[in-house]
């Protein structure tokens, strides 16, 4: 006798009398005709109605039961009870993914598992747990399932298709929701917590589907997965599936694709090395080379090792894992999920920007290396290289963050997005507070940066050509537009036009060349401009020489200036020659003016970097000269002028204030033969050491 | 033969012994040919201190479990191992971790030593060192200067 009294068995009648089974029997209801229920087994309809009867609900579970059931072996007892599901295991199982544990996005810690990570599985197969993963006893095998996916789904669907295919997994389908084997219960619950996690995470399950991984040492299998793999692999992200996929997808994929529960981990173990499930829908180009491939890493691992056939290897491993009971506590797939961590940070799209020295450095040992080749016949020496990821480029529009039902746009601030945190207002200055030194100070600073905004300009266009090298066709004049754009920004730069002036002034460029940094630059950007800008710039130094000699007797910087003036030089048509000629040795207009003292040349001829520039300009015009017998007569006077001058002016200078130039050029002798008579020529000769012998 | 970088080469030592070495044992039969042991690895912490075992497990931000863990003193040319166990370290502590060529190991100029013998060297060692610096700190105090101690520095 229970509390109310009732007796206990007509408890259980009167409860199920209280439950009405099928609608026709209830007497409340006037009139009921019995129709068949239109039954859509929908992937995740079980979230049907509540007022369906049992019957619907059990004609949905029928068709599924019927080919689950034999399936569902009795080993599953570590699971909490999971319903039979339809085609959609991922995204069912997510749905019922239990909470998850706050771990930092993406990269995350391992994943949530039900036995934790090391415990030593409870079973006496320790030695051969990790070879179970690998390859499993396959069984409950059961024959391939007549597919649940779309049948147009050939051979021929290349992988960019199958990302639009609704329904689709890339990882082998056919085989994945029906065969679990024997599974231990510490593989259940990795698989567990595998299948829990959102697609957005990373985890070494997750990792670890990844095809290929058929027992082989990670050295043999990272290269290959690292170096762009054509195989299949489930991108675990959107963000990282250029990481594994070799050729980029060009439609990113519509849908997000979580990982589906475990098995395909083991199935893919059980398939026979030759012909991997998964590649059944690779076109066959595809799967010829990830056999090959394959092949390749297998023979490797063979090489490697050393041992004999694959079966002594097997066993002996066994031994060795045998004789260490704490060997392989970290899973295979644990070990490639930190080294994938690892090998993150050596992700670039753009290796030149990152790691630019690091890049010419190889590629300079690179072109030695093949340069000793080339001439000797020798082995080619190993050269052991950095393995680093392949990535194609990776998207780069920041998308700001986007909440649902709220009513209108939240900001959010994040890395891309920064606020303001701090408003700190900048005094303005006034201009009359300037003293003289502040002004000084600041025309400094503003120069300063003008060479810095000139060189990253100039860096842009030294890198050109090796874009150019990249691009594409149709890129290619907009980039060669754009490097006239901005070798005309340098130009600008140097030769600062000021407003009200028709002649720039020199000033602007003096200032520049003052700065150690500012000469160096010049130097570089010289091959750049055109001969006429580059003829200014030459002219403007020549003329501006001793001030420059004087700011730059500390960095001794000038002399790097000297190859592309000489370089330009012998572009240089006559009349500029000869007007630079006149500028650097600061001649008088015309010959009959009396020739006072020339600080000028005094100070060119004193300063290596002068000197130097000198003769190599006279060589120029005794090139110049005796390339052109014929010239016209007023062209001839002028230079006969200007040499009158010059030899004069060389004459007067002492010979002990002379610098020591770069080099001699040996064609000045015949030169000045041509514009002084022997005596003159001789002293010539001992001042400058023209001849070889004298020094 | 390619590499990779920083943790990732090393986890490839945590279980396989297998080097390429064993090329030079072709005569021998196969089943010796293969390193029996897992690589055995030294670690050195912030601390100062030399742990020896055997690498189990690690990490992203290279949180090393060792096991059979053996701390070595060095005092001059002698050595003294203290068995540990177990070492669960954290990442940020360890300076440098390196394999241990099992062939060199035995190969060492240095003497091993007792534990106690060891313990007293060092000892004796920390003495000196301290004796000296405090003459040297004294010295600089008299001429007015001082010299801040790295561990009071909290910049790096």
């Amino acid at each position: 006798m229970d509390l109310l009294g009732d007796h206990e068995e007509n408890l259980a009648e009167r409860l199920s009398k209280m439950v009405i089974e099928n609608e026709l029997e209830d007497p409340a209801i006037m009139r009921a005709v019995q129709t068949r229920p239109v039954l859509q087994p929908q992937p995740g309809s079980l979230n049907s109605s509540i007022w369906d009867g049992s019957e619907v609900l059990r004609r949905i579970r029928g068709p599924l039961l019927a080919q689950e059931m034999p399936t569902v072996s009795v080993l599953e007892y570590a699971l909490p009870q999971r319903p039979p599901q339809g085609p959609e295991d991922d995204r069912d199982l997510s749905e019922r993914a239990l909470p998850r544990r706050s771990t930092s996005p993406v990269i995350g810690s391992p994943p949530v598992r039900a036995v934790p990570i090391g415990t030593p599985p409870k079973q006496m197969a320790i030695p051969s747990f990790s070879q179970q993963i690998l390859c499993p006893k396959p069984v409950h095998v059961r024959p391939p399932m007549p597919p649940r996916y779309p049948a147009p789904y050939g051979e021929r669907m290349s992988p960019n298709q199958l990302c639009s295919v609704p329904n689709s997994s890339l990882l082998g389908h056919p085989f994945a929701p029906s065969v679990p084997p024997v599974l231990s219960p510490l593989q259940r619950a990795q698989l567990l917590g595998g299948a829990q996690l959102q697609p957005g995470r990373m985890s070494p399950s997750q990792f670890a589907r990844v095809p290929g991984f058929v027992g082989s040492p990670l050295a043999a299998v990272n290269p290959k997965l690292l170096q762009g793999r054509v195989g299949q692999m489930l991108p675990p992200a959107p963000g990282f599936r250029a990481f594994f996929s070799g050729p980029p997808p060009t439609t990113p994929p519509s849908q997000p694709r979580p990982p589906g529960p475990g098995p395909p981990l083991q199935t893919l173990r059980s398939q026979a090395p030759m012909f991997r499930a998964d590649t059944t829908h690779l076109h066959p180009q595809h799967r010829r080379l990830l056999h090959q491939r394959q092949q390749q890493s297998r023979n490797q691992h063979r090489s490697l090792n050393g041992a004999g056939d694959r079966g002594s290897h097997r066993c002996s491993q066994q031994d060795h894992l045998r004789k260490d009971p704490y060997a392989n506590l970290m899973l295979q797939r644990e070990k490639d999920w930190v080294s994938k961590i690892q090998m993150m940070q050596l992700q670039s799209t753009d290796p030149y920007l990152d790691d630019f020295y690091y890049q010419n450095y190889f590629e300079k040992l690179e072109k030695l290396s093949a340069a000793e080749e080339m001439q000797g016949d020798g082995p080619k020496k190993e050269r052991t290289k950095l393995i680093t990821p392949q990535v194609a480029k990776l998207e780069q529009a920041y998308k700001p963050v986007q909440f649902e039902g709220s009513l209108g746009k939240l900001t959010v601030s994040s890395v891309n997005n920064p606020r303001k945190m701090i408003d700190a207002v900048v005094p303005s200055r006034g201009e009359d507070d300037e003293t003289k030194e502040k002004q000084v100070r600041d025309k400094r600073r503003k120069t300063l940066v003008i060479i810095e905004k000139t060189y990253s300009l100039l860096l842009d266009v030294e890198d050109y050509e090796r874009r150019y090298l990249l691009s594409l066709e149709e890129e290619r004049p907009a980039l060669l537009d754009e490097r006239k754009h901005k070798v005309c920004g340098m130009y600008d730069n140097l030769r600062a036009k000021l407003p009200g002036q028709d002649r720039p002034s020199d000033d602007h460029f003096v200032q520049i060349m003052c700065i150690r940094k500012g000469k160096r630059m010049v130097a570089r950007i010289l091959p750049f401009l055109s001969t006429e800008q580059a003829a200014d710039i030459l002219l403007t130094t020549a003329r501006n020489l001793p001030f420059l000699i004087k700011k730059d007797s500390q960095d001794e910087v000038l002399p790097c200036l000297l190859r592309p003036f000489s370089v330009l030089l012998y572009h240089l048509p006559p009349v500029t020659v000869t007007g630079l000629l006149q500028q650097l040795m600061n001649l008088p207009q015309s010959a009959a003016a009396p020739a006072p003292c020339n600080p000028h040349l005094t100070a060119v001829l004193q300063n290596k970097f002068g000197l130097s520039l000198l003769f190599t300009l006279l060589s120029r015009v005794e090139d110049l000269q005796s390339s052109e017998p014929l010239t016209e007569s007023s062209q001839s006077a002028q230079w006969t002028e200007v040499m009158f001058m010059a030899t004069r002016e060389l004459l007067r200078i002492p010979q002990a204030a002379l610098a020591k130039p770069v080099s001699i050029p040996t064609n000045l002798v015949s030169l000045f033969s041509r514009y002084v008579d022997q005596q003159k020529l001789n002293l010539l000769e001992t001042k400058l050491q023209l001849v070889q012998g004298i020094r | 033969m390619n590499y990779m970088p920083g943790t990732a080469s090393l986890i490839e030592d945590i279980d396989m012994g297998i080097k390429l070495r064993t090329f030079h044992f072709r005569g021998r039969h196969s089943a010796t040919e293969l390193n029996p042991r897992p690589e055995k690895h030294l670690v050195l912490l912030r601390d100062g201190r030399t742990l020896i075992g055997f690498l189990r497990s690690i990490d992203q931000f290279a949180n090393l479990v060792l096991h059979q863990t053996v701390e070595r003193i060095h005092v001059g040319k002698k050595y003294g191992d203290i068995p540990r166990g177990i070492f669960v370290v954290r990442g940020e502590n360890v300076v440098l971790l390196g394999e241990i060529d099992l062939e060199k190991e035995s190969d060492t100029p240095l003497q091993q030593v007792s534990i106690e013998e060891i313990l007293e060297e060092q000892r004796v060692e920390q003495q000196t060192k301290l004796e000296a610096e405090k003459l040297k700190v004294q010295a600089l105090k008299d001429r007015g200067l001082s010299i801040p101690r790295a561990d009071t520095l909290d910049e790096y």
